[in-house]
């Protein structure tokens, strides 16, 4: 169901394509141009703070080189003001310098890329940038007379102390005196010391984040692009309703089978339609051809414009909660994107999705749930005549789940409009007026076979039980001592016994996370211990294995076989060892050198754990292991963990806001809740 | 915001850097405009780069120093210093003070030509005026106010057909996206320091090695972050492109032209004494 990204800009990228120059940004560019200013500042920021990352600050070029090379000048330049903005926020006047020069050097690095120019051109290119930086810095500084004065004066004092010491030891006086004399020469001509500086750091930083970059692209190569809804260019009335469709296909450009297998259905005003099917059935393709693409084949009439945002026309809420919200605050995030002078009653809209109150907290503090509802209330706030809410709890803990289908249940008395809920979960069909099924199309189904569950290699664990995990006393402070000091664990103790199945529960901000990180030794404690087989965690990282939520970031290298060897410790080449710990998570060897970005998000999973069990731990950690997963593939993983701790008697600790389906994989449950067990 | 590093040393506790979150509470600098913040820090940026001298240190550290009790920041809120940067801070000292120079001070016999010391004592606190400047901001600007503000400051700048708008919703968004991209980072390293050290001969092979880790790194941060930026494209053509990026966006009201006000005498009297005496 997606179509492959292009790795250069002309293979017919449709960023480039939809994006007339002298115009102002597409949402897609400009939200390439966000994310990649706020990672660059990321990293800019993180280089100062981390200790290992120091050379990090090197490659701030590189998401401005990516910029620099997929998109126009004109992205290039907002990205550049956004990273030195934030930059500046942080750490002032030099941050903001820095980033600005990461970003001019980027993104020249960029732009003779897409011009498919080599190294040589890089050289040369930096040596004129060099050239012209210099002469900036120059040009400022003499201007700023006594900037310039106060700086030298003061470097002068400090290297004089230096050369009246040394003088003071007969074996270093000629020497010091002779480097008093070369530096009182490279002030006097400090604009050629400044020059070449220049010149030097700016060919230093252009070849390595042309290096870099290249690496990078070369990674980035067979990502899939998970875009999916475009702006449409409407001269119509906006009338998206009733919309009927009459045996309309879809089929990607290149694909080799139909995403949406020929479907006749009319949505008519005031209803409210749930569409239910597995994965591969094609539900987020009718989700686009109601949203406004074209079928393949078939056709679809409306009475008017489709009006994807507009007033009185079409909205959909998606299906991740965090890139949902665009406004750092609740209520700008209603009106986000409205055109200007619109106001809508934000109050009221708050109120209908159950979050009365909160207008001005902080959107990064809300739970999964009370973002989908945020989104749904800025969906609301444009009066659409259709809403299409595609897989909108999926990512959703139970609780915020049923308080998204209440909201959800009415919506279709109270305003007047047609309500399509895609979900994968027949129970929550049920709220809907009917449903349509949609069935898998053949061929679309599990590309990679998966082999058969590992036979027990293992005697079933022994019963004498050895504590492996031991938590006395266990509290946690984030910024412990600071105004934003923040309890996130209190007093928390228990035991993990070998072999044991333990499921930690909490909703969002109970502090299960920071309790795997105490276990995996990644956070040490402010109160109480942890131990692990009878030592502080934070002394042996890497006993306790943990496979977080985000897989792909835990997947550092770019093919599985260099991953798993990576992450367990052996040479690469070995290609046995690769197959067996494949195998241990029914996973065929033939994924061996597989791309991890052509993973489906279960094999994602399977080769992080198949890593971190080649290590043989002491313990799995697995963080909301489930999320994100369909249906089956949340099936077929239980099973494996299941079977694992059964036969190898592997000890597995699961942190998760879902208890459902894990009774037989964690037959004990601790409840967390704000940081407390109970 | 997150504070960046959640592991901490268990025999001395040390204040981390918290980025981009107001200290709790409101004051009259909290509720202050983000504009009249960022054109104060910036105008005195852009005096003491023309006029380093002790008087307009002076004036504006003042400035700073008053501000941050109006705030009520407590001490809490500056990170803790590393010793080696006091180390370094020493060491620089003893050497400027080395250096000699005019003017002469007497402690009791001994004569110490302090002039070296005051040159690097200045420069020393011009770049911690500077730096306490920006802390102020982040220390009392709500995030969500700073790219509305930005886009009405820009203004102006749209005669020279400069894309201010755009620019003010890249950035609003990138403050957005800034917390998921420094949790992103937490948890590359976290993964890394799971994985077991690889053996390696000599210096150049971890040089090597050292170099292709960090395209790793950031290979998986910037995959993860073009799958965001996918889904956050998505999200704002779900909602017909770009417009509003405020519910209700604050103006300058009394206390700010009061601020203004302030700032500017600040800038005349350091200017006409610098002029006038140095």
């Amino acid at each position: 169901m997606t179509s492959t990204r292009p790795g250069a800009p002309s293979r017919n990228s449709p960023d480039m394509a939809s994006a007339p120059t002298g115009r102002s940004l597409t949402p897609v560019e400009m939200a390439q141009a966000a994310v990649m200013a706020a990672l660059a500042a990321a990293l800019a920021i993180v280089s100062v703070v981390v200790p290992f990352a120091g050379g990090l600050s090197l490659l701030v070029t590189v998401p401005m080189g990516l910029l620099g090379y997929r998109y126009r000048l004109r992205v290039l330049l907002a990205a550049a003001f956004a990273a030195a903005t934030v930059s500046f926020l942080i750490a002032g006047i030099s941050g903001f310098m820095v980033v600005l020069n990461c970003a001019y050097v980027g993104g020249l690095t960029g732009i003779i890329k897409r011009r498919g120019r080599g190294t040589p051109t890089v050289l040369a290119v930096s040596v004129l940038a060099g050239v012209l930086n210099g002469l900036m810095v120059i040009g400022a500084l003499m201007v700023l007379v006594r900037l310039r004065t106060l700086t030298f004066e003061a470097m002068t004092a400090n290297f004089d102390g230096v050369v009246t010491a040394m003088s003071k030891f007969e074996p270093f006086r000629q020497g010091a005196q002779d480097a008093r004399a070369v530096f009182g020469l490279a002030l006097q001509y400090w604009p050629v010391l400044l020059m070449t500086y220049s010149i030097f750091t700016i060919m230093l930083v252009s070849l390595v984040g042309w290096w870099a970059l290249s690496r990078v692209l070369d990674r980035l190569r067979g990502i899939p692009d998970v875009h999916k809804l475009t702006t449409l260019t409407e001269s119509a009335p906006v009338a998206p309703v009733p919309v009927r469709l009459t045996d309309a296909r879809f089929r990607y450009p290149g694909a080799d089978h139909d995403a949406l297998r020929p479907l006749t259905l009319t949505v008519e005003a005031g209803e409210h339609i749930a569409v239910t099917g597995a994965n591969g059935s094609g539900k987020t393709t009718l989700m686009l051809l109601l949203a406004g693409r074209q079928p393949t084949s078939g056709s679809i009439e409306r009475p008017g414009a489709v009006g994807l945002g507009r007033l009185g026309g079409t909205a959909v809420v998606m299906q991740h909660p965090e890139t949902q919200v665009l406004g750092s605050r609740v209520a700008d995030d209603v009106v986000w994107g409205m055109p200007p002078g619109t106001h809508p009653d934000i109050d009221r809209l708050l109120d209908e999705v159950g979050l009365s109150g909160m207008a001005e907290r902080d959107t990064g503090g809300l739970s999964g749930g009370e973002l989908q509802r945020l989104a749904v209330a800025a969906a609301l706030a444009r009066r659409p005549a259709l809403l299409i809410a595609d897989e909108i709890t999926s990512m959703v803990d139970q609780r915020g789940r049923e308080s998204l289908l209440a909201v959800l249940s009415g919506l279709t008395e109270r305003h007047r409009m047609a309500l399509v809920q895609i979900t994968h979960y027949d129970n929550e069909a049920r709220i809907a007026d009917r449903t349509l099924a949609l069935s898998a199309s053949s061929d679309n189904m599990v590309m990679v076979a998966q082999a058969a569950p590992p036979a027990p290699s293992v005697e079933p664990a022994a019963v004498g039980r050895t504590p492996v995990l031991e938590l006395r006393g266990v509290g946690h402070e984030y910024a412990h001592d600071t105004p934003w000091a923040n309890t996130a664990l209190t007093d928390v103790s228990f035991t993990v016994n070998s072999g044991d199945g333990v499921l930690i529960h909490g909703g969002n901000g109970s502090g299960k996370s920071t309790l795997a990180w105490i276990m995996a030794g990644l956070t040490t404690p402010t109160t109480g211990s942890c131990l692990v087989g009878g030592r502080p965690s934070h002394e042996c990282v890497g006993e306790v294995a943990v496979a977080f939520q985000a897989a792909r970031l835990q997947l550092l290298r770019a093919r599985v076989d260099l991953e798993i060897a990576s992450a367990a410790g052996f040479p690469p080449s070995d290609i046995r060892r690769v197959v067996a710990a494949l195998a241990a998570v029914g996973l065929d060897g033939s994924l061996a050198r597989r791309r991890v970005d052509q993973l489906s998000g279960g094999q994602m999973r399977r080769v992080v754990i198949a890593g971190l069990l080649a290590r043989r731990p002491k313990a799995l950690i697995l963080d909301e292991p489930l999320a994100g997963l369909d249906a089956d593939s949340q099936r077929g993983l239980l099973r494996l963990l299941t079977d694992l701790r059964r036969n190898t008697g592997l000890t597995i600790v699961v942190i998760s806001h879902d208890f459902v389906g894990l009774e037989e994989l964690c037959p004990r449950t601790l409840h967390l809740n704000r940081g407390v067990l109970s | 915001m997150t504070s960046l590093l959640g592991r901490r040393r268990p025999s001395r506790q040390r204040r981390p850097v918290v980025l981009l979150r107001p200290v709790p509470g409101t004051s009259v600098i909290h509720r202050l405009w983000a504009g009249t913040k960022l054109i104060v820090v910036f105008v005195f940026s852009v005096l003491l780069a023309f006029y380093p001298g002790w008087i307009p240190i002076a004036l504006t550290a003042g400035a700073v120093l008053i501000a941050a009790r109006l705030a009520h920041i407590p001490r809490g809120a500056l990170p803790t210093i590393p010793r080696w940067l006091w180390l370094l801070l020493l060491l620089g000292m003893v050497t400027a003070t080395l250096g000699g120079g005019d003017p002469v001070l007497q402690v009791w016999s001994a004569e110490v030509q302090i002039g070296g010391l005051l040159k690097f004592l200045r420069f020393t606190a011009l770049s911690i005026v500077l730096l306490g400047m920006g802390a102020m901001v982040s220390w009392t600007t709500n995030v969500a106010d700073v790219a509305p503000a930005v886009a009405t400051l820009g203004r102006p700048f749209k005669a020279f057909r400069v894309p201010v708008d755009d620019w003010a919703v890249a950035l609003a968004l990138a403050l957005r996206s800034f917390p998921m991209m420094l949790d992103e980072f937490r948890l590359l390293y976290a993964a890394r320091r799971l994985r077991p050290r690889p053996v390696l001969p000599d210096a150049r092979a971890r040089r090597r090695r050292w170099l292709i880790e960090m395209v790793d790194l950031l290979a998986a941060g910037i995959t993860v972050a073009l799958r965001r930026a996918d889904e956050m494209g998505d999200a704002i053509t779900a909602r017909g492109g770009t417009g509003q990026i405020a519910a209700a966006p604050a103006r300058p009201v009394a206390r700010d032209w009061v601020v203004l006000g302030i700032c500017a005498a600040v800038c005349v009297v350091s200017v006409f004494v610098e002029i006038r005496y140095f």
